[in-house]
């Protein structure tokens, strides 16, 4: 549990950034490469770089070789990272659907049927 | 940002009703037990309090009580909303629960939105995994409006 807090907070610290969040919806679809990214965001590579950095130890992104070549590296979507995140928001949802569906059941059971 | 966690059912009796229940019988329908109650251990009774300017408490029997927050709105049969801290929370910090009433032909859609979760603080000890009663698991990992909605609209849960 305290592992999977720490990644969240580091997760979120690496997407407090708008370019940040931007990259990782770009991602998403597909991995790029650094000049593909920083040509997307008309942005230099060094300051593409500084944000894949921040991603990349965060534990967000990783690195990737292309097979036939290992100069030329692409970036991807560590997906494990936005499990958790996952796995969080279902614990609060199913927090209140749960208090929800025990409120349903008490109305129903004491109060006039609004139906038919 | 607005909506953080969203829920939402369809109630088979009228909005006025739905929020007399809601409001009113609070401890009847709110479940029981460590993961839904803030004073777990021991009988309480879990109460909205006044209208606009109360607050939703929960009481033992010794007559301790633990405030979960005021009351902001208290509109009935269609707005409640109201502040939600759980016992880890610190002074100053506070989320926030709306609830809407909406008549649909079938009765009444009750929406229930949670939000504010970037109030607490990064260092915020609720963050890290503390055990403990009601919305601790929740708040252990504490989570920014700003992400929800990224995650939503990236789909990157796979709901």
């Amino acid at each position: 549990m305290a592992a999977a807090a720490r990644h969240i907070d580091d997760t979120f610290a690496a997407l407090a950034d708008p370019t940040r969040r931007r990259v990782v919806e770009l991602l998403r679809k597909r991995p790029y490469r650094a000049g593909e990214l920083s040509g997307a965001f008309g942005m230099s590579a060094p300051a593409m770089s500084r944000h894949l950095r921040v991603l990349r130890n965060r534990g967000l992104i990783e690195e990737q070789r292309v097979d036939d070549d290992a100069r030329i590296r692409v970036y991807r979507l560590r997906r494990e990272r936005f499990d958790e995140l996952q796995r969080w928001l279902e614990t609060v949802e199913s927090f209140w659907a749960d208090q929800l569906s025990a409120f349903k059941r008490h109305a129903e059971r004491t109060r006039p049927r609004k139906r038919r | 940002m607005t909506a953080a966690i969203s829920v939402t059912t369809i109630v088979d009796v009228d909005r006025q009703d739905a929020f007399e229940v809601f409001t009113r019988e609070t401890d009847s329908w709110w479940r029981r037990g460590p993961r839904f109650r803030f004073l777990p251990d021991v009988p309480a009774t879990l109460r909205f309090e006044g209208e606009a300017g109360g607050r939703l408490i929960e009481v033992d029997e010794a007559g301790s009580e633990f405030e979960v927050g005021r009351i902001l709105v208290w509109k009935p049969g269609e707005l409640l909303r109201f502040e939600f801290r759980a016992l880890r929370f610190e002074p100053g910090q506070t989320t926030e629960v709306e609830v809407r009433f909406e008549p649909v032909p079938g009765g009444t859609r009750v929406s229930i939105d949670h939000r504010g979760w970037e109030s607490l603080a990064e260092d915020h000890p609720a963050r890290h995994g503390l055990t403990g009663p009601a919305f601790d698991d929740m708040i252990s990992v504490w989570w920014g409006d700003l992400l929800v909605s990224l995650l939503r609209r990236a789909g990157l849960r796979s709901a």
